[in-house]
């Protein structure tokens, strides 16, 4: 919990939609079964539909906060779209 | 003797407390004194009278008043002393304070009529105390961009800690819109209002054109804001871990009496994001247009206060209205926008108000905030802390002095906060019902004190707290991120067990009845200690359901009338003489 923060990230697999969320002035999210995680600086560009199945590798981002504050901040590595 | 002392000693605290209240007596404010003559004394008699206050002179109200004999002198509270000890008083039916009522300000801008939020919080009544005068608020958000309707606003220097340059223009619209909140210039005939619209702001920009930003350099603005005389700071921003950095510089603004604010996020779920739950720190969820929260809102750990932040998914209506910047073509727009970003700046405005009142101190500004808040009853969940924030109680508050049981709260809130692991609410707790139920219980079992082993069996104590109040301050404790509900389970008694993990405060007539006291007794009364246990439960058990029938009887299915009443205290009799039944049978 007091580690710094930088050493809190791991790479995790995560799949989901994509949706835009209305909070605020709007975000790019991917809503999975156990959770929603907000897409770090909206990249990468390719998978920014509504209601696009991804795959998505990366790592959450401890470090960063977010104005739209709806879940954990996930920076994309790798990206597959499951349709 | 001992006792008669004590019994002094809180008699003599009582009146200190009371005595030093301002009270309301001291609330009203005039410069002028009424002086109404009898109607039996004549008018030269009156003329002599008024002659003879040279140098006072007093006038008549109003054409009116001459019939009424109501004359209007320059004056304050000393003089009228000195007037109702004068010849004047045999005169007079009354010399009184001609206390200025002050009306409410409707401000001139066209769209204000769609800020529902603002009428809300009462900010009607609240502007014609205080309009933020002399206060600044630090907004560490997008940035904010000089549109139209913050042209009459005051600023102070800011900061882009994003791209490292003085100029903290917004490139998203968050922070305009926040910002705007805050101090939407106001009665300029020009789009809507702000909350405290006299007061400065300082841009702050931490989060990029897309809305993110890092711990590092939202602690640098922390820092920034406390060190070039920031008295507020929004943080209409969340999420990410714990971190050390921005809990020193949270600390440090606070030391330097700086208010803090930050919206509880939008996750929905139980517990404040980061930074609203660091300690020091007001977080805020969010309430729709009808004072529900709203569907996004956080709640839970955490949250110390409920502001309005819309709910768009009905329509723009629904929405918080301010202008803000559109980044795709850098004009101005006004958009309707919701979120606990939103209900954030609205207790970040009223807490400038209040500062703007004379009240410095950081956690004195928080304690009004929440001594002022509009309470919510039957608040099991905390999903709106103190209450709904009332910008005109606040700020009445705020200007009446000292706050005589202010050492008590600030005692109360700083023991309660158990930093970041845990947290308590203690509204959710209600300790005298709950202490009524344990003391009925210990009555009764006086009462049956001659079938009971000596001393009491320790078992038998722990049939009598479970049965009637449960470990009740269990109740109001949260762990952060984890859920509520067994710790409200194991802080109910066994007739409130059928609603606890629901958070319902209403009763379940199957739990709240002679059934669990029965089946406890039916399986362990052939045991030889746990019989105590059980034999204390059913005593509980009636004692919880005897209070409950005379203070709030209200059962699922059947309501809170007669009938309810009527069914809870059944089964209390039942239950105690299921008790006394197996207290003779042990006996013999």
């Amino acid at each position: 919990m007091t580690e710094p923060l930088s050493k809190q990230k791991e790479t995790i697999t995560i799949e989901g939609v994509v949706e835009r969320s209305p909070l605020g002035t709007g975000t790019w999210s991917i809503v999975g079964t156990d959770q929603t995680v907000e897409i770090f600086q909206a990249q990468p560009e390719e998978i920014l539909q509504e209601g696009l199945r991804v795959r998505v590798t990366g790592q959450t981002r401890p470090d960063v906060m977010t104005l739209a504050m709806i879940g954990p901040v996930f920076e994309i590595d790798q990206f597959q779209i499951l349709g | 003797m001992k006792r008669l002392f004590w019994f002094a000693l809180f008699l003599a605290a009582i009146l200190w407390a009371i005595g030093s209240y301002p009270g309301l007596s001291n609330e009203g404010e005039f410069d002028s004194i009424i002086l109404n003559f009898r109607d039996d004394v004549d008018v030269a008699q009156i003329e002599q009278q008024v002659a003879s206050l040279s140098g006072l002179s007093p006038q008549l109200n109003s054409s009116f008043a001459e019939i009424n004999h109501v004359y209007v002198l320059e004056g304050d509270r000393q003089l009228i002393k000195q007037l109702r000890q004068s010849d004047l008083k045999q005169y007079t039916e009354a010399i009184e304070p001609n206390y200025i009522y002050k009306t409410l300000e409707v401000p001139n801008d066209p769209d204000y009529a769609k800020q529902w939020n603002l009428k809300a919080i009462n900010m009607e009544q609240a502007w014609s105390r205080s309009k933020g005068e002399g206060v600044t608020v630090a907004v560490i958000d997008t940035g904010i961009s000089p549109v139209r309707d913050l042209v009459e606003t005051a600023f102070v220097a800011g900061y882009d800690f994003v791209n490292d340059k003085e100029d903290a223009t917004d490139d998203n619209g968050h922070g305009t819109h926040v910002a705007g909140t805050v101090a939407q210039s106001t009665n300029n005939n020009y789009g809507v209002a702000g909350v405290a619209y006299k007061a400065k702001l300082m841009p702050l920009k931490v989060l990029s054109a897309f809305g993110g930003g890092t711990v590092s350099d939202i602690a640098d603005a922390i820092r920034f804001a406390a060190d070039n005389g920031a008295d507020v700071i929004n943080m209409s921003l969340g999420g990410g871990g714990r971190s050390q950095v921005m809990e020193e510089a949270i600390a440090y603004a606070h030391d330097k009496g700086v208010v803090i604010v930050a919206a509880a996020g939008n996750e929905n779920r139980n517990s404040a994001s980061f930074p609203a739950r660091y300690d020091h720190v007001i977080a805020v969820s969010a309430l729709d247009s009808d004072g529900a929260r709203a569907p996004y809102s956080n709640f839970g750990a955490g949250v110390n206060i409920s502001a309005p932040g819309g709910s768009t998914r009905s329509g723009n209506g629904e929405g918080i209205l301010q202008e803000t910047v559109d980044p795709r073509t850098g004009e101005g727009v006004f958009r309707a926008l919701q979120g606990t970003s939103m209900a954030s700046p609205h207790v970040a405005g009223v807490a400038a108000l209040i500062r703007a009142s004379g009240v410095s101190d950081p956690d004195r500004v928080a304690q009004i905030l929440y001594e002022s808040a509009n309470g919510v009853e039957d608040d099991e969940l905390n999903q709106f802390g103190a209450g709904y924030l009332d910008a005109d109680a606040a700020v009445k508050l705020a200007q009446r002095g000292q706050w005589p049981f202010h050492w008590f709260f600030r005692w109360l809130w700083q023991t309660a906060f158990f930093k970041l692991r845990l947290w308590f609410d203690a509204s959710a707790v209600p300790i005298i019902p709950k202490l009524l139920m344990i003391g009925v219980a210990y009555g009764l079992a006086v009462l049956l004190g001659s079938y009971l082993p000596n001393p009491w069996p320790g078992l038998f104590h722990g049939g009598l707290i479970l049965g009637s109040a449960g470990l009740f301050l269990l109740r109001g404790l949260y762990i952060f991120d984890l859920p509520q509900w067994p710790l409200r389970l194991l802080g109910s008694s066994i007739p409130e067990w059928g609603t606890a993990a629901q958070a319902n405060p209403v009763l379940n007539p199957i739990t709240a009845s002679v059934l669990a006291p029965l089946l406890l007794l039916a399986f362990l009364l052939s045991h030889p200690s746990l019989k105590w246990y059980a034999i204390g439960s059913a005593l509980g058990v009636g004692a919880c359901l005897a209070v409950s029938a005379v203070l709030d009887p209200e059962c699922l299915w059947i309501g809170s009338g007669t009938w309810a009443r009527v069914y809870l205290l059944v089964n209390a009799a039942l239950s105690v003489l299921l008790a006394y039944l197996s207290l003779r049978t042990e006996a013999e």
